[in-house]
């Protein structure tokens, strides 16, 4: 098979904001299916994380999109992008499985709302949700982009509204067979 | 929604997260007993491509120390002592498991991480 380069959360949950751990550690429906059909798994690191620590508040894209974070973005997905670029290079299928709805970790829904700011006090919910990539895996695209190499990409959508595991392993296993979901 | 993290965190080697057939599987122990994984970078990878990954590890290990998240060593990577005392971290209690049975019980002997520990 290949190697699937998985957001750092999957396999740490502590790595979430404060009331973001689905469970205690490792997310395991998502590393089951890789490792039932084969595949090598490596994990990125969290760009929340180290930015902003383990304290910090729950955001949407706009909160993060400055030149700080990007710059930061922009050396992860350098670090990241050595390693797939290894993989590629050894003739490895390289797939991304990130997490919908993350600001930055997000591979077709983010979050944005351009208004939010300020004293945190909106209510639990996603009208924040929207098509698109969050800012690391834009950052990491553009990387690879800069190498002449391109990687399929899975969510898992634990924090999307209907969220169902079964549809989840679904559209993963549909990308790790490269068929269209 | 109830937050589910155990602030327990391992710094583990690849090949106990993708092991070989017959291998110890550290990461189903890890995960059985509720413990988070940093997965550190394969062996296989020179050191231009392994040592960024490792500097952000040991920045990401920095963050949970700080935070008194408790956190273990499982196996061994050449160039990651280095990277956290980059950032004033030490090496975490280490084990390199002959068994998963030897993990398992190393994990359950790992004191209770002070982020847990009721506020004064």
């Amino acid at each position: 098979m290949g190697v699937a380069f998985v957001a750092h959360c999957l396999l740490n949950q502590n790595s979430k904001v404060l009331d973001g751990a689905h469970c205690a550690g490792v997310y395991s429906p998502v590393v089951d299916v890789l490792r039932a059909r084969g595949w090598r798994i490596e994990q990125m690191p969290c760009p929340e994380l180290a930015f902003a620590g383990l304290n910090r508040f729950w955001a949407v894209r706009e909160q993060y999109d400055t030149a700080a974070f990007r710059q930061h973005c922009q050396r992860l997905a350098t670090a990241v992008a050595g390693a797939i670029a290894a993989r590629v290079q050894q003739g490895e299928e390289v797939v991304l499985v990130g997490v919908e709805g993350s600001p930055s970790m997000g591979v077709t829904i983010t979050s944005s709302d351009p208004q939010r700011g300020g004293r945190p006090a909106w209510p639990d919910g996603s009208p924040e949700l929207t098509s698109g990539e969050g800012i690391f895996v834009e950052e990491l695209h553009a990387e690879l982009g800069r190498r002449g190499i391109t990687v399929r990409v899975a969510g898992e959508t634990h924090a999307i509204p209907g969220h169902d595991e079964a549809v989840q392993r679904a559209g993963l296993e549909s990308v790790l067979e490269h068929r269209d979901a | 929604m109830r937050d589910e993290r155990s602030y327990r965190v391992a710094l583990v080697a690849d090949r106990y997260v993708n092991p070989e057939p017959g291998q110890i599987d550290g990461l189903a122990v890890l995960a059985a007993a509720d413990w988070g994984v940093m997965q550190l970078p394969d062996d296989a990878y020179p050191a231009e491509v392994a040592g960024p990954l490792l500097a952000e590890v040991a920045e990401q290990v920095e963050e949970f120390s700080r935070r008194g998240y408790g956190f273990i060593l499982v196996g061994e990577r050449d160039g990651l002592a280095e990277a956290l005392a980059h950032v004033g971290v030490a090496v975490p209690d280490r084990i390199v498991p002959a068994s998963a049975a030897e993990l398992r019980e190393f994990l359950t002997v790992q004191p209770a991480p002070r982020a847990t520990a009721a506020p004064e």
